[in-house]
Parts: C-alpha cells; sequence; structure tokens
C-alpha cells in the first residue's frame, strides 16, 4: 500500500496536463481528489500505527548491499503524510483557482504532483537510501517551481540558488547517511539491513560510541540545515518566494522545508542526546528562531514577511529536537501541525491579496477589510494563531515550546538560552503579524487598492486557506482529545519511547503560561511602535546580505574557472608541455621520492665496464649541451646525429645488433631530412625566450632529467613479474621459423604491432605528402592563412 | 652499467624536455629526436636485465645461446625507431610548411 501511494502519485503526474484543456478551477479541483484519497487512506492507518506499532513494505533492488525501495508507516511518517496530502489538497483546488489564467497551469501541475510524490515518498522511506532519492527528487521538483516563471531574472536566481544550496546539502547528507549505514554495520548489523532506519536508531548508542559519529552528524547536520533553510543557508527561503504563491504555500511553508526536520527527528531517538547533537541544533535552531522572527517584523512583501517566520519557526523546530526529552517531542509535533495549518493559510491568502490588489507591498496596501471582510477575517484567523494568542492552536503549540525548554534534561544554560530564543521569536511574531494586518487590512484604502475593484475571491479559492485557519480555532477548541490521539504516535516515535499525549488548553498558573503572558505583553507593547521600529537602519552592512554573498561566491567561482583554463590553454604548445611535464613530476616524483627509495637497487662497480663504453655514455651529455647551446642549424644536426650514433653503439654493446643497424640507418635518413628541411630556414638560432624563462625551463628539465633516473634505478632490479622472453626464445625456430628472435617477433609473434606501425607510416606519409603539395595548390603569399588553418587539421587527423 | 644507462636516460630527457620548451620550431623537433632516444634507451632497461651477452639468434636445434638478451624489448624499439622517425618526418614537413606560410619559425608567430 505504501509503495503504491507514492508510485502511483508519481506516475500520476502527467495527469496535470488535463488543465490545459479542462476548465480550470475545475481540474484544480478534482487533481485535489488524488490527495484527498491518500488523506483518507493515511487517515484509515491511525490505528495501526498507535504507540510504536508501524507497517513496513520492501521491494528488494540489491539485497546483499542492503539497498531495497524500503517504505515504513509510522506515527512520524503519518503525521507528515497527513499534513502533505492534506495541505496537498487544498493547494490543488487553490492553484486552478489562482493560476486561472495561466497558460502554464498544466506544467505547474505536472510539477506539484511530482513534488507530492516525492515528499510522500521522503516521508515515508524506511531507509536512508530511499528516502534520499527522495530527497533529491524534492530539491529538484522544487527548483522547476521556484523557476516556474522564468522569464523573470529573480526567478532563475532564485530556483538557480535554492537548487545549488539544498542539492549541495544532500551531497553532504549522502555521505553522511552512508557512513551511518557503515557505522551500522560495524556495529554488527547484517549488511542487508544497514540502511534502515530501525537498525541505524537500534544501534544507535553503539555508533555514538564510534568513531564516525561525528563526521557522519556533522554531513546530516548539512543537509537537514541546508533543505530547511537554517542560518547561515536560510537566504535561499526568501528567494524561493518567486515561485508562484501555491507552490510557496506548499512547498516553502509546510512540507518541503519540513524534511529536514523530519529527517533530524526521525534519527533523533538513536542518534541524539549527545554534546554535538544537542549544542549544535540548540545553537543553530535557537539563532534561526530568533533571527528569523526579528527580521520578518522589518519585511515589506508580504510573502518575505512570511517567508522569514516561516525559517524561524524551522529554526524553533530543530531546536526543540536539540533540547530532547519528552516536552520537546510533544511540542515538536504539535508546531509541526499547528506551523502547517496557519502558515499555509497565510501563504494563500498573500496570493489572493496579491490576485485581487496586483501588489504584495505592505506600503501599497491598506484599508482591505471594507472590501474583503471574509479574506480580512480567516486573516485574523491565522495570524491569532501565529501570534500565540490563547485558545488558538499557535497558543498551544508556544505553551508545550515553552514547557520544554524549561524540562529539557540539558543544562541550565542551554535551557535559558533556548527559553530566550522562544520568547524573542514569540514578541517577533507578533510585531510581524500585527504588521501584515495592519498594513494590509487597517487604516484607508491606498490608491493601489481603489484602482482595482477588490472583493472577496470565489468561494472555491478562499475555502482553500479558510479550512486550515479555521482549524487552527476549531481544533483547540473542540477536538483535543482527537489531535492528541493523532500526534501521541508521532511524539513517541520522536522520543522513542511510547508517551500519553494529552493537549490541554489550560494547565493552571505555570511558569509557561507567566512567560508566555510576558512576550504576549511585550509584543503587544512593541507592536504600537511597529513602524517606527521598522524604519531603524539596519544593524547589518549591505553586503551581508547571505543571498548577494552567494551570488559573488558563484561568480567567483566562475571567473576563477575561466581564469584557470584561459591560463592553462593558452594556444602555446610548450606552455602545455611545462604543465604536463609539471604534473608528471609532481604524479610520479612524489611517489618515488617517497617509496622509490626502499626498492632501489644497491649501485655496485661493474667490474665489466670498459672505458670504450664510459667514453660513449660520456659523449652523449656532451653532445646534448652541443645541441642546446649551438648557434648554426648544421651544428645542431651535427650534435644529435652525435648522440645518435653513440645510442647505437649502445644498441650493439647490449648485444642488439637489429637495433643498432635501423638506429644507423635511420640516423642517416633523419640527418639528410634536418639538412634539407633547415636549409630553407634562417641559418642561425635566435635567442628569443627571457634569461628567467630558460632557467625556469632548465630546472624543470633537470628535475624530469633525475626523475627518469631514479625510476631507472629503482625500476631495474624489480622481478614482480616475470619475464614472457624465454617464450619467445623457446619458440621462435619451433613456431615463427625463424632463428633471429627479433625478426620473428616482428612478423610474427606480434605481427600486429607491425601492421600498426606500417600504417603509422603511411599516415605520416599521406600527411607529409598533403602538406608539400598544398603549396603549389594555394597561391604564393598573400594569403598564406587557409593553407596554415589545412595544415593544422592534417597534424590534428 | 645500469647506473650509466640510467644517467643517460636522465639526461637525454632533460635535454629533450628543455629543447621542446624553446619557442623555434627547429629546437622543438631537435627535443623531439632526443625525446625518441630516451624513450628508446628506457624500453631497454625494461627488459630481462641489461647484459653483455649475445644476440637473440637461436641456433638450428631452435636453442637460444648462454646468457641471451631479451629479444622482445629489442622487437618493440624497432618498432618504435621506425615510428618516431615517421613522426619527425612529419614535424619537418609541418615546420617547412609553417616555414614558408609564417616567415619564422617561432612558435608564438604560428598563433592565430
Amino acid at each position: 500500500m505504501l509503495a503504491s501511494i507514492v508510485l502511483i502519485t508519481l506516475a500520476a503526474a502527467p495527469l496535470g496536463l488535463l488543465a490545459r484543456r479542462g476548465p480550470r478551477p475545475l481540474v484544480g479541483w478534482g487533481l485535489a481528489l488524488l490527495p484527498a484519497a491518500i488523506f483518507a487512506l493515511l487517515l484509515s492507518q491511525l490505528p495501526a500505527v498507535a504507540g510504536e506499532a508501524h507497517i513496513t513494505q520492501a521491494i528488494p533492488w540489491a539485497p546483499a548491499m542492503g539497498v531495497e525501495l524500503r517504505f515504513t508507516l509510522d506515527g512520524l511518517s503519518l503525521l507528515f503524510g497527513l499534513v502533505i496530502s492534506g495541505i496537498g489538497a487544498l493547494i490543488f483546488g487553490y492553484a486552478g483557482h489562482y493560476m486561472q489564467s495561466d497558460p502554464g497551469l498544466g506544467r505547474f501541475f505536472v510539477y506539484l504532483i511530482l513534488f507530492m510524490g516525492a515528499m510522500l515518498g521522503l516521508v515515508l522511506a524506511g531507509n536512508v537510501l530511499t528516502m534520499f532519492l527522495f530527497w533529491e527528487l524534492t530539491s529538484v521538483t522544487s527548483y522547476l517551481l521556484i523557476g516556474y516563471k522564468h522569464d523573470y531574472p529573480d526567478a532563475r536566481r532564485g530556483a538557480q540558488q535554492s537548487l545549488l544550496i539544498t542539492a549541495g546539502g544532500g551531497l553532504a547528507l549522502l555521505v553522511g547517511l552512508l557512513l551511518l549505514g557503515e557505522a551500522a554495520r560495524r556495529a554488527g548489523v547484517p549488511p542487508g539491513e544497514a540502511y534502515t532506519f530501525e537498525a541505524i536508531i537500534g544501534a544507535g548508542e553503539a555508533i555514538k560510541a564510534g568513531p564516525l559519529y561525528a563526521p557522519a552528524m556533522i554531513l546530516v547536520f548539512l543537509g537537514a540545515f541546508t533543505k530547511s533553510a537554517q542560518f547561515p543557508f536560510h537566504f535561499w527561503l526568501p528567494g524561493a518566494m518567486q515561485a508562484p504563491t501555491p507552490a510557496s504555500a506548499f512547498l516553502h511553508s509546510a512540507t518541503m522545508v519540513k524534511a529536514g526536520i523530519y529527517l533530524l527527528a526521525r534519527l533523533a531517538p538513536g542518534l541524539g542526546g549527545t554534546p554535538l547533537w544537542s549544542g549544535t541544533l540548540v545553537l543553530v535552531g535557537g539563532f534561526t528562531f530568533a533571527f528569523g522572527a526579528l527580521v520578518a517584523t522589518r519585511k515589506l512583501d508580504i510573502k518575505a514577511l512570511l517567508a522569514y517566520t516561516t525559517l524561524s519557526m524551522l529554526g524553533g523546530l530543530v531546536m526543540l529536537i536539540g533540547l530532547g526529552g519528552k516536552y520537546a517531542a510533544e511540542a515538536l509535533a504539535v508546531n509541526i501541525l499547528a506551523h502547517a495549518l496557519y502558515k499555509s493559510a497565510l501563504f494563500m491568502i498573500a496570493g489572493i491579496i496579491d490576485h485581487e490588489t496586483g501588489t504584495r507591498d505592505l506600503n501599497r496596501l491598506g484599508g482591505l477589510r471594507r472590501f474583503m471582510p471574509g479574506t480580512a477575517a480567516f486573516t485574523a484567523l491565522a495570524l491569532l494563531s501565529q501570534m500565540g494568542i490563547p485558545v488558538f492552536f499557535g497558543f498551544v503549540g508556544k505553551e508545550i515550546m515553552i514547557e520544554a525548554a524549561l524540562q529539557s534534561p540539558l543544562d541550565a544554560p542551554w535551557r535559558y538560552a533556548a527559553l530566550a530564543a522562544i520568547v524573542v521569536g514569540a514578541v517577533g511574531y507578533i510585531v510581524a503579524a500585527w504588521r501584515l494586518f495592519k498594513g494590509a487590512f487597517l487604516g484607508q484604502p491606498s490608491p493601489d487598492v481603489l484602482q482595482h475593484h477588490v472583493f472577496d475571491p470565489h468561494l472555491g479559492m478562499l475555502a482553500a486557506p479558510a479550512v486550515p485557519a479555521a482549524l487552527s480555532l476549531l481544533l483547540p477548541l473542540g477536538l483535543l482529545p482527537l489531535v492528541s490521539q493523532l500526534l501521541a504516535p508521532a511524539a513517541s516515535a520522536v522520543y522513542g519511547k511510547e508517551l500519553e499525549l494529552e493537549l490541554a488548553l489550560w494547565h493552571g498558573l505555570n511558569v509557561a503560561l507567566g512567560v508566555s503572558a510576558a512576550a504576549i505583553l511585550g509584543g503587544a507593547l512593541l507592536a504600537r511602535f511597529e513602524r517606527r521600529l521598522a524604519a531603524l537602519p539596519s544593524p547589518l552592512p549591505a553586503w551581508a546580505d547571505g543571498a548577494r554573498l552567494f551570488d559573488r561566491l558563484t561568480d567567483a567561482m566562475l571567473a576563477g574557472a575561466t581564469a584557470f583554463t584561459a591560463a592553462i590553454q593558452a594556444g602555446q604548445l610548450r606552455r602545455y608541455i611545462l604543465y604536463t611535464t609539471a604534473a608528471f613530476l609532481c604524479a610520479v616524483g612524489i611517489p618515488l621520492a617517497i617509496y622509490g627509495a626502499a626498492s632501489a637497487i644497491p649501485i655496485t662497480p661493474d667490474p665489466q665496464l670498459q672505458p670504450y663504453e664510459v667514453f660513449a655514455a660520456a659523449l652523449i651529455p656532451v653532445a646534448i649541451v652541443a645541441t642546446i647551446r649551438a648557434r648554426s642549424r648544421v651544428g645542431a644536426i651535427i650534435a644529435v646525429g652525435v648522440v645518435g650514433a653513440m645510442v647505437s653503439l649502445f644498441f650493439i654493446l647490449f648485444s642488439a645488433p637489429d637495433l643498432a643497424l635501423t638506429q644507423l640507418l635511420i640516423e642517416v635518413l633523419s640527418t639528410v631530412f634536418l639538412l634539407l628541411v633547415f636549409s630553407v630556414l634562417p641559418a642561425r638560432f635566435e635567442i628569443l625566450s627571457s634569461p628567467w624563462a630558460r632557467a625556469r625551463d632548465a630546472a624543470m628539465a633537470a628535475l624530469v632529467g633525475l626523475l627518469m633516473t631514479g625510476l631507472v634505478l629503482a625500476t631495474a632490479g624489480s622481478d614482480a613479474f616475470g619475464s614472457i622472453a624465454p617464450y619467445f626464445l623457446e619458440n621462435s625456430l619451433e613456431k615463427g621459423k625463424g632463428h633471429n628472435v627479433v625478426n620473428v617477433i616482428l612478423v610474427d609473434f606480434r605481427g600486429f604491432d607491425t601492421l600498426g606501425e606500417i600504417t603509422v607510416l603511411l599516415t605520416a606519409l599521406l600527411g607529409i605528402y598533403g602538406l608539400l603539395r598544398m603549396r603549389r595548390a594555394s597561391p604564393p603569399p598573400p594569403a598564406p592563412s587557409p593553407s596554415r588553418g589545412e595544415g593544422g587539421q592534417k597534424e590534428g587527423a | 652499467m645500469v647506473l650509466i644507462l640510467a644517467i643517460t636516460i636522465g639526461c637525454l630527457f632533460a635535454g629533450a624536455i628543455y629543447l621542446m620548451l624553446r619557442r623555434s620550431v627547429v629546437k622543438l623537433i631537435l627535443g623531439l629526436l632526443l625525446l625518441s632516444h630516451g624513450v628508446n634507451l628506457l624500453i631497454f632497461t625494461m627488459g630481462d636485465g641489461v647484459r653483455r651477452g649475445a644476440p637473440p639468434i637461436v641456433d638450428d636445434a631452435g636453442l637460444p645461446p648462454a646468457n641471451v638478451a631479451d629479444p622482445l624489448v629489442q622487437a618493440l624499439i624497432l618498432t618504435a625507431i621506425v615510428i618516431s622517425f615517421g613522426i619527425m618526418a612529419f614535424v619537418l614537413a609541418l615546420a617547412y610548411r609553417a616555414n614558408q606560410a609564417v616567415g619564422s619559425d617561432d612558435l608564438d608567430d604560428m598563433i592565430e
């Protein structure tokens, strides 16, 4: 059943194209039937996952390596699955209205369904590999949705930043998850199961004690923080607001950004509780919590304001996971639901305002309550929940969050830091919410509003945000026992032990209530001065903007790559030789210097050494220096000829008569050719390079010479591989019918080598023929360039 | 004896690389020549020991003489000598044409 939910959803994506033809709002609500059905199906499984029970389904891929498509449904998955499918159903209906006149709606729905399938796969995944697969798929679909309006540069920029950051974090996550699997295997889990969440959580204590824990967790944190927009990776989320509002409401408030939270909560019972875990999560989460709330109070764009309160709440959830303990698990479950409800409603309302008035700028809005009373009412409901005003669901969430901070098993400084973050966050939420409501709905209607014929949207469109907004009030007022029943399994899954959850509006006069009341009072007081607060200059300099810094980073990377390519691909042969030689020196020289000394053969005086051998050998360096220093061409040819002759002599000395013969013959031919060609060139060499370049090249050449000498000495004594020479010696006469073994090898044993050699010669011959003929064909000097180009092609061929 | 060969090979490579890094196309060709000598000798040292023994020619019974040299590396070098000659001939023709087109043997003059 679980696999079917995910795979059928993914397969149903083409259904989105129905929106290209059909009546749009109807198609939207029609498509909403799919998530609605999933919602009902998942809800019917609630009894099956009560407490710690769960259901699992696995489709093996590579069982020996523990790679399988594995789905598990437990309380936490169920909560996320319900949020995804429930909000999803509303979003589909809403999008049909919101984008009624958009020609690309069909494409949009395809992306949205794909995303929903990926997100369901992510939260239903039973092993880390399956989860990672869907994790990346959500990044990709999010990219497509943010960049949906690809005609706009801002949309492209936002899409690219979000993809680079979330996919980059995804890479870190993959390594982290593989390390976790490896750690589980070392802890004694059979390889076939090492990647399942159960096994990793089960082996938690052993993993925590092992050396892989810290690197694995840091990498997993990177993945979760990038996905859930934690500081300092937060800036992609405001940028992602370029997506059409239905996508923002779905992905960037209720579902995808909570994937990081989901993963951390999933791993918490097994891997949580260490100083690394708690310290990182409380610090990063708490800071993001307060930071996001404070920035939100200064924003004028409604979606940007909502984006910052979203990343703030994500920080709060990360902090809760870090705090640990029973109340934190409960607070996590409650706040996930509360936030998903009010934030998706607010995003959809932002879309309605934008849709009706053509702007989301609070400075250009105002007085909307007269024209849109229905929208204003539901906005108020959602905002009151966000502010944490009593009897709203947000209040329940905030109360239990404060309780979690007070009751956390961590040391006192951590607890108070968390409490401070909660208070700052709560105050910020109140100011931001008041700012939004006042700017959009109160006061006098602005000229922008009066220009448009603004009124409440179609009922079908208003219904989408109305449902979650109303639930934010109805759930705590009448349905708390039911909600507790739904959230208890989720909280148990995070806590690791079954726990009883009984939510209540009134816990009596306690510390949490006092802190909450103080925050509300403080918020109300500050909200009065909301305009003056927003007018204060920003405490941060303009360059300290994450998105801008990130742009600079990517630009610098591209510029660096371009400069690097330009430096290396300079079009000069000697530069290529220089870099190749340098790379060779590093790649071969360094290992040789480290390991070669041990295997070098001892140098002993050779008793057979003859004076003429020494003479021949000594003549070669002399001739080389003469070649290099030669001022005239003929001198250079003579010096090179000496080298060739001495090499031939070596071949004679070491019983290779065939080689000596061939070498001498070739030497004569070479000399003739060199004389022929050099005769048309200037008679004397000019000094072209600078002294510095010559010194550098000489040093490089000397190093290569040293390296080659060392290489020969290090390998000459090696007998790691047996010689195959005896085979040729034994079989030469019998199988090759020849006495001269070298010749038999050339024409018989390795005849194909010789065939290749002849082919090379033939090709060279053709090339030379072409080069020389071209001269006759091409007109004299005035137009030399075409022939030059052709010559280059020949060389390349 | 390996020591002398090793030093010779080192000298050949050093000279070849230095010449190939020059701007003159003629020096580049001379460098290639030296490099092929160096590589041939390098292959030589890879064989079944470097020895002043008998050439690899078997008698009528098909038996090699005592202390025979490695025939395989010799065959490989033979191929290498011929191929490097072919390449050198081609590069020479190229330099000849380039000189006609550009009127110089400076490689930097040949960049578009």
